[in-house]
């Protein structure tokens, strides 16, 4: 069999330029670390790469928006504890108020320093992130929440909290309505007043004796004093009740539908108390507005300071309450931030592992490889020296 | 004596044209398409005399090239389809950069772009994640109009080459043409003419390296060249020209053409199995076709999503509008067949970007009907054929319509629609101002303060464009089982109705959905109004992050779409499969080339130790014959000698 010499050569050369392609390819695959360089490299794990990485963009995105959710929740409970801080000392001075020495002097300037009091609480709840989003606005974070109108603190948010887009239903803000306007005055289910009295009988914020007797119905409680005598109706919605005309002694707690609330000192004829079903309406600022304009009110006797205080107080516990209720839900996002803090890490290797997996290169391998390509070169090479380098012209003397 | 010396004589002028011959062997054994000769030798016709017939030397009969018919074709097939593949992996790797991974492609660009919508979320008053996320945008649109700009440079190179190729084509034709008229003038000599046929064979090689070729052989010893499905590029002296026409749809696209006296007839291009033209022309046809529609496809089903989502939000403007498109793409186009006879005119336009498949559609009218081939599968479209007045009146199929807008086609008339190829490279950012990113949900829900239910808000969502400014709905739950009854007042007319919610379904009313968390109680509300405050809301910034995981591309009745990423994703993994397919078909037709190439070259080549040894040999014979001089002179001295006594 014959060998054409050019085509030999030819054969050797592109055989040896082959050799040295793959070499830099493989030297390429080295230096860039990746196995996968371009998708004809192994198209499906180009793909997969694809996704993890696009799975990786969103987790790190992710993560930014539950940064954003827990820098807000932190500035929003520290808010809180602030706003908790100042309804603590505004229910001490109000229980001061309800020392009987005092005069009226001395409760106007209580009344000072309630005002005080919710001047700051006021700053509170309009507290801003410090980029312009207001941290009680709920839906509507770009514009102050709380304003002072006439007939009182009004909101200007939209209820509801807005969301970080982390795919976590992570709060961006609190729902200022919630923790600040919807209180529920009284004991919590139903609130108590005085609507006339004359006499020296005030009326305690009552108790829940018979949560399943409860109704959505207002009772009134009326007095008569006959020749001495106290009796008491209890009207329900305006008609009468079983309870009729019954003889009432001082301190006695009157009990209706489940519930119970007490009527201290003494009745006049025609006083007439009222217990109806409280609703998420009392604000924060209402409380306080309700307590000062009592304390500065002048002359009023002391049956009226009792029953004012008592409500008072009970209406800041109520408010106080709902911030602490805000507080501790709060302190329950905050940890489940840090969870989907921690979560999203895991995912976010789990993608970088699988990128990795999918077009990294095991360099173990590859430079197994490339020593085993460089030797194979090398051989070449010499063979090729060697093997050219025989003819039988060599041979022939001239 | 004479005899002798005759002899002698003829012994050195066959070992001198041996050893010629084989001088020309060493010295053209580099020389591209030079095949080995060797000299044919016959002993002269012997004199007769009694005693028997005596040899008178030798003659030289004539000086052959070693050739072999199969093998010399064989060679020129393999490497005719070697050229193909090599020439069309050559174009693939380059298409491949159009498509690249990992975070310099499209498909990280478009999430890009999404994710910026979580910064926005985050702070949608924020003008500096607003700009961010327009500047994502920008760089999208630029990628994709890159890829689209790469794309045509790749159609542009394409026909250059095709163009280059087929001048060479012309050009060694004509050669051949003149070899042909040679070879036939020097048939009269009786004697091969060796290194013109060489030359003819290596012109035919190297036309077959550029459009593959059958050769036929006449017997006045010209060649005759025939490509594609037989169409005769050289017959005799008699060439023919080969031409690089237009595609019938679109101008910048090539085929090639054999030109004939007053009409050229196609090669089609499925014809053709070997050669450059043929890789340049399947690149063109499938692989590169393929890749515009893919990008095209993407960039319409992205700009579309994006746009739809930017509709349903408002923006920062004074007064909050519904938000303006952020992103153009080229539309739709039906192109009309260069020789169509009649004058019919469609318009398409693309009525649901999600719906739009990486596919062109063919339209043929038979006289009666158009029917609609869905390319490249060719699959008869569902309720194909339409009648004129059905396209009249318009048909939607895959998220394009289709109208016959004026005219009337004659029979074989053909059209083309695409509808996303030309999407990317007009894709364009068309908003400028981050005002207008529409970040904030036109609604605004929230549940009563009194609930005594779990349910909260999850989202609620504009599902209409149209803006209701002073919207109010309330809904109240009558029953622990979901019931409700709502009332919807638009700011003209107040309507009202009952529904029932189920977990995981919205209530959607007039132009919105709020979805719940939670589980309602009888007696719970939910109030919906248009939004007071856009600048605080983040509403539709939300629904643009979760656009990542919306199947926006390519839905059909038959399959759910895929997701951006994914949608990238098959578009690059395509694109690869297509390199490592071509990859491989180089691979083996190449080795096949080069295995047809050594046995053609074994045969035919030059071996330089056999022409050494063929030296030695002549050498030998020529001191040889030379000696018979030297014997007969010495005999003619003795002769004279004697007689001189």
């Amino acid at each position: 069999m014959r060998i054409s010499t050019a085509n030999a050569f030819n054969t050797s050369i592109e055989a040896l330029q082959d050799r040295q392609t793959k070499l830099v390819n493989t030297q390429e695959q080295m230096t860039t670390g990746k196995r996968v360089n371009r998708a004809g490299d192994d198209p499906a794990a180009a793909a997969r790469a694809e996704r993890a990485l696009a799975r990786e963009a969103r987790t790190t995105a992710n993560q930014r928006a539950v940064d954003a959710s827990n820098n807000a929740m932190t500035l929003s409970e520290a808010a809180f504890g602030d706003a908790e801080e100042l309804l603590q000392q505004a229910r001490e001075q109000l229980v001061a108020a309800g020392n009987g020495g005092y005069s009226d002097a001395d409760r106007a300037s209580l009344a000072e320093q309630l005002s005080a009091i919710r001047k700051q609480l006021f700053a509170v709840a309009n507290r801003s992130d410090g980029a312009g989003n207001y941290l009680f606005a709920g839906q509507a974070a770009s514009q102050a929440p709380f304003v002072d109108a006439s007939g009182g603190v009004q909101y200007r948010g939209a209820a509801g909290e807005a969301q970080a887009a982390s795919g976590e239903g992570l709060p961006l803000t609190v729902d200022g309505q919630r923790s600040w306007m919807n209180a529920r005055p009284g004991n919590g289910v139903f609130e108590t007043r005085a609507v006339t009295s004359t006499g020296t009988a005030w009326i305690t914020t009552g108790s829940v004796t018979d949560p399943s007797a409860l109704t959505a119905s207002t009772y009134n409680v009326q007095f008569s004093v006959a020749a001495g005598v106290t009796t008491y109706s209890v009207l329900k919605d305006g008609l009468p009740t079983a309870q009729t005309g019954m003889p009432f002694t001082p301190g006695q707690a009157i009990q209706v539908d489940g519930m119970a609330a007490g009527i201290n000192g003494s009745p006049a004829n025609g006083d007439n108390f009222e217990l109806a079903p409280a609703s998420a309406s009392m604000s924060v600022f209402d409380a306080l507005d309700r307590a000062v304009a009592d304390l500065k009110t002048p002359l009023r006797t002391a049956t009226q300071i009792a029953q004012s205080n008592s409500s008072n107080v009970a209406n800041l516990d109520a408010v106080l309450s709902q911030i602490q209720g805000g507080r501790s839900q709060l302190g329950a996002t905050l940890n489940r931030i840090d969870g989907v803090t921690g979560r999203l890490s895991g995912l976010k290797l789990a993608a970088q592992t699988e990128r990795s997996n999918a077009e990294s290169l095991d360099m173990t391998q590859a430079i197994s490889e490339f020593s085993n390509q460089q030797t194979g070169y090398d051989a070449a090479l010499k063979a090729y020296s060697m093997v050219q380098r025989l003819s039988l012209f060599n041979y022939l003397n001239p | 004596m004479s005899g002798l010396l005759s002899i002698g004589k003829t012994g050195m002028f066959a070992a001198y044209a041996a050893l010629q011959t084989t001088g020309n062997n060493i010295a053209n054994a580099n020389t591209p398409g030079y095949s080995r000769q060797h000299v044919e030798l016959k002993d002269s016709p012997g004199q007769f005399s009694g005693s028997g017939f005596f040899g008178k030397g030798v003659m030289v009969a004539s000086v052959q090239r070693a050739y072999d018919a199969l093998l010399t074709t064989q060679a020129v097939n393999t490497s005719s389809t070697s050229a193909a593949d090599s020439v069309r992996l050559d174009k693939l790797t380059q298409l491949e950069t159009v498509f690249p991974i990992g975070s310099a492609g499209i498909g990280a660009a478009a999430g890009n772009l999404l994710n910026a919508f979580v910064d926005v979320a985050s702070n949608p008053g924020d003008a500096s994640a607003r700009q961010v996320a327009l500047s994502n945008a920008q760089e999208l649109a630029l990628r994709f109009r890159g890829a689209g700009d790469q794309l045509n440079a790749l159609q542009t190179g394409v026909v250059q080459d095709v163009q280059a190729a087929v001048s060479s084509v012309n050009s060694m034709a004509q050669q051949i043409g003149r070899i042909n008229k040679e070879v036939a003038s020097l048939k009269g000599t009786g004697q091969p003419p060796n290194n013109l046929l060489d030359e003819r064979d290596r012109l035919v090689a190297e036309i077959g390296k550029l459009i593959n070729v059958r050769t036929l052989a006449a017997d006045d010893g010209s060649m005759s060249v025939f490509v594609g499905g037989g169409q005769n590029l050289v017959l005799g002296s008699v060439v023919s020209k080969l031409k690089v026409v237009g595609d019938v749809y679109d101008p910048s696209k090539v085929q090639i053409a054999i030109a004939g006296g007053s009409t050229d007839s196609m090669i089609p291009p499925e014809s053709l199995t070997g050669g450059s033209i043929a890789g340049l022309l399947r690149f063109q046809n499938e692989d590169l076709t393929q890749a515009a529609r893919l990008v095209g496809q993407l960039a319409t089903a992205m700009a579309g999503a994006v746009n739809l989502q930017q509709s349903l939000g408002l923006d920062l403007g004074q007064p909050a509008a519904r938000g303006a498109p952020i992103l153009a793409v080229g539309g739709a186009r039906v192109l009309t067949a260069n020789d169509n006879s009649g004058t019919a005119a469609f318009s398409a336009t693309v009525s649901d970007t999600t719906a739009v498949l990486a596919s062109d559609y063919e339209l043929t009218f038979d006289g009666a009907n158009y029917a609609v081939t869905r390319l490249p599968d060719r699959q008869a479209l569902a309720g194909s054929p339409f009648t004129p007045a059905a396209l009249a009146a318009g048909v939607s199929f895959d998220g394009v319509s289709l109208q016959l807008t004026a005219g009337t086609a004659q029979a074989g008339d053909r059209f083309l629609l695409q509808p996303a190829a030309a999407a990317a490279q007009g894709m364009q950012l068309v908003l400028s101002d981050p005002k207008g990113l529409a970040a904030a949900s036109p609604y605004t829900a929230s549940t009563g303060a009194n609930n005594t239910g779990t349910a909260t808000v999850a989202s609620v969502l504009a599902t209409s464009p149209t803006n209701t400014p002073n919207l109010q709905a309330d809904i109240t739950f009558t029953s622990a089982t979901g019931n409700y009854n709502w009332t919807l007042d638009d700011g003209t007319t107040v309507t009202s109705g009952t529904g029932t919610w189920s977990a995981g379904t919205p209530i959607a009313l007039g132009g919105f959905e709020v979805r719940l968390d939670g589980v309602p109680r009888s007696g719970d509300t939910l109030q919906v109004l248009s939004t007071a405050a856009p600048a605080g809301n983040n509403g539709n910034a939300l629904a643009f992050a979760k656009l990542g995981d919306a199947l926006i591309v390519g839905n059909s009745a038959a399959q759910p779409g895929l997701n951006i990423t994914d949608a990238y994703a098959s578009a690059l993994a395509d694109v690869g499969v297509r390199v490592q397919g071509g990859k491989t078909a180089a691979g083996i037709s190449a080795s096949l080339a080069a295995n047809a190439e050594a046995a053609r070259s074994d045969k035919v080549g030059v071996n330089l130790d056999e022409e050494a040894a063929r030296l030695i040999q002549f050498q030998q014979s020529y001191q040889a014959a030379a000696k018979i001089l030297q014997v007969a002179q010495s005999i003619f001295q003795t002769l004279l000698q004697t007689g001189g006594g």
